[in-house]
């Protein structure tokens, strides 16, 4: 069984092994009554954030995904396909599966929210395959992606934890998939972008982007929050694992990387961009860095692209740009028409 | 401390702008780094080398890069002199993006695109030439004013001057359409004609029968103005000016047409695949009325336009809403719906925080401000253009019945720190009128008459302005303060005064004014008594002091006197002299804060299509003045409106005004923001942008634009 019928099954079937729970009980959700500010903050916040794959123009990219070489072309479609597997999981399987140990009702609310846009995120690849690749072109990445051994064991790993028995370890697994896991994929996005390449493809990236930053934040808020209950002992054996599991993923996430950028000799650049973002993903969760600063400074023109702050100042007629936001709507009073 | 890295590419370099140096500085010096690198690594070695310049100029014509008609108005022996005073000028690339937007979008490249075949001094020489035509002082006098950084023509003419394989000079149209077929299906035709040539488009749709409405006066039959934007939008997705330019659309909307609710939901976030429209701008005109019935929280009537037409007799775009207003609710043969005038206002401003959609134009306001008989129903695709226009009317067979006149803009700006800084103010403007008239003169749109047509008979220029910030910013002044306002309204205040001279003065050289100028208020010096009845001065000791230090005369009641009696005698040969469009890529080579807007950031994230992302530091700003160049968001709405109401008095025309907000805005904030420019006399306002900081706990680490 590959990774994607895993994946499949478990989302066919919640309880397959028994380890994917739903929740027992169910209260209404009182948003009146609030126990941690963080959730409305987040709430409002992905809520404003809410955007579709149609928003984006990415039919402007197709002269300019015709100006990548063929290898090129390869590469970006694999970097998409491997992104695409790492949202499947996060949507129908990760952020589920976090519902059940939510410490407030409203986290559990959250969590919907990120599954969705989870979802949405899954979808936009396929958004960009539609528009710029032909069907066999799309077939093939694919193919490529449930063979390539590195991305399915990060699936896999991801996958086990996702389906254990502890909150905390799930929490840990799914900050670093969102802060650290995607990122060496985003990485090719960006850099064509600081290229003036596919710049809708990336608008759309950086959408994607901004939401995995709320993600990963909030859920190693969480995992924090948690960890307020535990023990010492357990606080260190949390710790040691969160380190374990962060060496094990860096380890196939060099050899992933190798695999995808090997061929146009962006590897080391990219490693470095796991690097920053692996400081990142521990930092979410409340850890010290794992890498020096020698080691993480990345390609400036990709760490600026990165920011994912909405403040650039994009030219309307060639892209939408990723600074709009759903506004709040409050009604003008009779004051406000005083003239 | 960072070691220095080796080999650090330009995009790098300047990327390292955005990201702040060891001691919490910005690194300018890394951009200027990049602009060298740039050159190093990239333009000289794909620069195409000449032995002499007559070697290069028979090399271009001959392999049909230049037009040799531009050449032949000259002796070769001017055109040496010409080059020799360009280079003489040793011009540089103050930024790197200024550098990489010229090379990337403006020089003249081989024709496999590889290879540049011209130097920014070449541009410069070849725009002045085809501007000029045969006119050597005129010549001379552009490529002094361009060089110098004091004047700068639109991208679509220093884009294309000279060249043999080019698009139109003219950046900008404007097209009504009327409610039928024929008039729709030219409308498209004419879309794809006008975008293959270079610039946008926008198309006036109020004309357009609702849905719903009857066609041969059977019920229930048209299907709106939706399917027709539809159309717009594909038709110019798909023409391209030779891939130089994208083509880009807009449409104007009356507010109380009966599809206006479904016009603005094109642009939801969630909104149906097969009404979403993605790349249309869209523009909506609001008359003052819909601010009363507003304040009273009234409804507000749609009308179809349908049956305004047959009971009015004139298209709905050519009356006017706010007069009409009670006639038309009171009148049982015109068809209505009615919407809350306040939830109009609500969805326009959370369409807006959507999308950045749609634009504003005050009818009302427009049309008071208007020295030109006729009506003003729409503007552009920057929303600065402001013109009357008329309908054109089409036979069977598709051929032209009446043609009438349609808009056509050519613009060009001024630094205005650098024309503060001129030895010739009025020589300056002069030289700049006279540019943008041969632009006027050379353009023969012949694919589209009522274009050729409005050209022809109007004449119509638009002088922009732009680096208004950069300017106060250098001067240690706060934009948005009341100096700043001061100096904005002094500035604009004498533009206008020197644009109509050098009108005026054309109109006598060449003893031709423009269609219409008899009915004009210039003709009955009416436009003149707010400059002869009232003293204009500085109010401020600095700005005062300002223009004291400066070569620019501020023009007294006497010398508006004397030009008003020579307008009413001799007239003045363009319709319309000034609009201040947004200037998006010619800031950047110019090196100047766009348009007259606020900063909307110390380091500009510009991205477009053909440069990706890169970044740009705003001009004067050093680590010790950092003060002055609060960006939009810090400085607010209020401000930005105050000084674009200054300038607005002056100028014809209109202002591309962008609004800029905080996420933490609400549509109210945003309600009242145009409730407020409306009563200050804005014209129109152009995008709203919106800046959301990152969450805390997500941004990215010691980035310039994620500081507030």
């Amino acid at each position: 069984m590959t990774l994607t019928d895993k994946v499949n099954s478990a989302q066919n079937d919640p309880a397959h092994q028994g380890k994917i729970k739903l929740v027992s009980h169910v209260n209404a959700i009182n948003w009146n009554k609030i126990q941690d500010e963080k959730d409305v903050e987040v709430w409002n916040r992905l809520v404003n954030n809410f955007w579709l794959p149609e928003k984006v123009p990415l039919s402007n990219d197709i002269q300019s995904w015709a100006t990548l070489t063929a290898e090129e072309q390869l590469m970006t479609m694999r970097v998409f396909t491997g992104l695409t597997l790492l949202d499947t999981i996060q949507g129908t399987v990760g952020a589920v599966s976090l519902i059940p140990d939510a410490i407030t009702p409203h986290e559990e609310a959250v969590y919907t929210n990120i599954a969705f846009m989870e979802s949405v995120h899954a979808k936009s690849y396929s958004s960009i395959f539609s528009t710029l690749c032909s069907t066999k072109e799309i077939d093939e990445a694919f193919r490529w992606s449930t063979e390539n051994q590195n991305l399915q064991k990060k699936a896999q790993i991801i996958m086990n934890y996702y389906q254990g028995d502890d909150p905390l370890k799930r929490k840990v697994a799914s900050t670093l998939l969102e802060s650290f896991l995607f990122y060496s994929g985003f990485y090719l996005p960006m850099y064509w972008s600081s290229r003036a390449k596919l710049t809708n493809t990336a608008d759309m990236i950086r959408l994607i982007i901004r939401d995995e930053a709320v993600h990963g934040y909030y859920i190693g808020y969480k995992f924090q929050k948690g960890l307020e209950n535990e023990t010492e002992e357990r606080r260190q054996e949390l710790k040691d694992y969160t380190f374990n599991l962060m060496y094990e993923l860096y380890e196939n996430e060099v050899q992933y990387t190798q695999d995808l950028y090997d061929g146009v000799g962006l590897t080391e650049d990219v490693k470095k961009f796991l690097h920053y973002n692996a400081n990142k993903a521990l930092m979410n969760l409340g850890y010290e860095p794992m890498f020096p600063k020698t080691v993480t400074d990345v390609n400036p023109a990709i760490l600026s692209a990165l920011s994912p702050n909405a403040d650039e100042n994009h030219d309307f007629f060639s892209g939408s740009g990723s600074s709009y936001v759903i506004g709040k709507a409050v009604v003008t009073e009779d004051e406000d028409w005083d003239f | 401390m960072e070691a220095p890295r080796t080999g650090m590419d330009y995009h790098s370099l300047n990327a390292m702008l955005n990201l702040y140096g060891p001691n919490g500085e910005i690194q300018f010096e890394k951009d200027r780094e990049a602009a060298r690198e740039y050159f190093l690594q990239h333009v000289n070695q794909n620069t195409v080398f000449f032995h002499s310049l007559r070697e290069r100029l028979d090399y271009l014509v001959e392999k049909e890069y230049y037009e040799p008609a531009v050449l032949e108005m000259y002796s070769f022996e001017f055109i040496t002199q010409l080059n020799d005073l360009a280079y003489s000028k040793k011009f540089r690339f103050d930024t790197f993006l200024g550098a990489f937007k010229y090379y990337t979008s403006y020089t003249l490249k081989t024709f496999d695109g590889k290879r540049y075949l011209e130097r920014f001094e070449d541009r410069v020489v070849m725009t002045a030439l085809g501007l000029a035509a045969g006119d050597e002082k005129l010549a001379t006098n552009l490529v002094d004013e361009i060089l110098a950084g004091r004047f700068q023509p639109a991208t679509p003419t220093f884009l294309n001057s000279g060249k043999a394989q080019r698009g139109e000079l003219v950046s900008c149209f404007l097209l009504r359409i009327e409610d039928n077929m024929e008039s729709i299906s030219r409308g498209i035709n004419s879309s794809l004609q006008l975008s293959k040539r270079g610039g946008g488009v926008a198309l006036l749709l109020s004309n357009i029968r609702e849905a719903g409405a009857p066609i041969k006066q059977i019920e229930n039959q048209s299907s709106g103005i939706i399917p027709v934007m539809k159309l717009l939008e594909d038709s110019f997705s798909y023409a391209n000016q030779l891939g130089a330019r994208q083509g880009a659309g807009a449409v104007y909307l009356q507010a109380h047409h009966p599809d206006i609710m479904r016009f603005l939901d094109t642009k939801r976030e969630n909104a149906d695949e097969k009404v979403r429209i993605k790349t249309l701008s869209l523009g909506v005109v609001v008359p003052d009325i819909t601010f009363e019935l507003a304040k009273n929280d009234e409804d507000m009537y749609l009308f179809s336009p349908y049956d305004v037409e047959r009971v009015y007799g004139v298209p709905f775009a050519d009356i006017s809403v706010t007069e009409k207003y009670r006639e038309m609710v009171d009148n049982p043969a015109i068809k209505k719906s009615k919407i809350k005038a306040r939830e109009f206002f609500q969805t326009l401003a959370e369409i807006q925080f959507e999308s950045g959609y749609p634009y504003i134009m005050y009818e009302d306001t427009v049309n008071a401000a208007n020295p030109i008989k006729g009506r003003i129903n729409m503007s552009n695709l920057c929303s600065e253009i402001l013109q009357v226009n008329t309908p054109t009317t089409y036979n069977e067979d598709l051929s032209y019945d009446k043609i009438g006149k349609d808009i056509s803009c050519n613009l060009g700006s001024l630094n205005i720190a650098l024309a503060m800084d001129s030895p010739d103010f009025g020589k300056t403007i002069d030289t700049a009128i006279r540019g943008l008239t041969s632009v006027s003169n050379q353009s023969h749109i012949s694919s589209v008459r009522s274009i050729e047509d409005g050209n022809d008979k109007s004449h119509a220029i638009g002088l922009g302005q732009m680096n208004l910030h950069g300017y106060l910013a250098r001067e240690r002044i706060y934009y948005g303060s009341e100096e700043g306002i001061d100096f904005t309204n002094i500035y604009f205040y004498t533009v206008v005064y020197n644009a109509l001279k050098s009108s005026n003065a054309i109109a006598i050289e060449r003893g031709e004014t423009f269609d219409g100028f008899a009915d004009s208020k210039y003709a009955s010096g009416e436009f003149f008594d707010k400059y002869t009845d009232a003293e204009w001065l500085p109010a401020t000791e600095r700005v005062a002091e300002l223009f004291a230090n400066s070569a620019v005369h501020i023009p007294t009641q006497d010398d508006w006197r004397e030009l008003k009696a020579s307008i009413m005698e001799h007239g003045i040969y363009n319709q319309n002299l000034q609009a201040v469009p947004p200037t998006g890529s010619i800031s950047y080579i110019n090196n100047s804060t766009a348009s007259i807007h606020p900063i909307a950031a110390k380091i500009e994230i510009r991205k477009e299509g053909k440069l990706g992302r890169v970044y740009f530091p705003a001009p004067f700003m050093t680590n010790d003045n950092l003060d002055y160049y609060q960006d939009a968001y810090e400085i607010g709405a209020e401000k930005v409106i105050d000084t674009y109401a200054a300038a607005t008095q002056h100028v014809d025309q209109g202002l591309s005004l962008t609004l800029f907000f905080k996420d933490t805005a609400t549509t109210r904030d945003i309600n009242k923001t145009q409730i407020y420019a409306w009563r200050k006399g804005i014209k129109t306002i152009y995008y709203i942008r919106l800046r959301q900081m990152a969450l805390e706990g997500t941004e990215v680490e010691g980035c310039v634009s994620c500081a507030l």
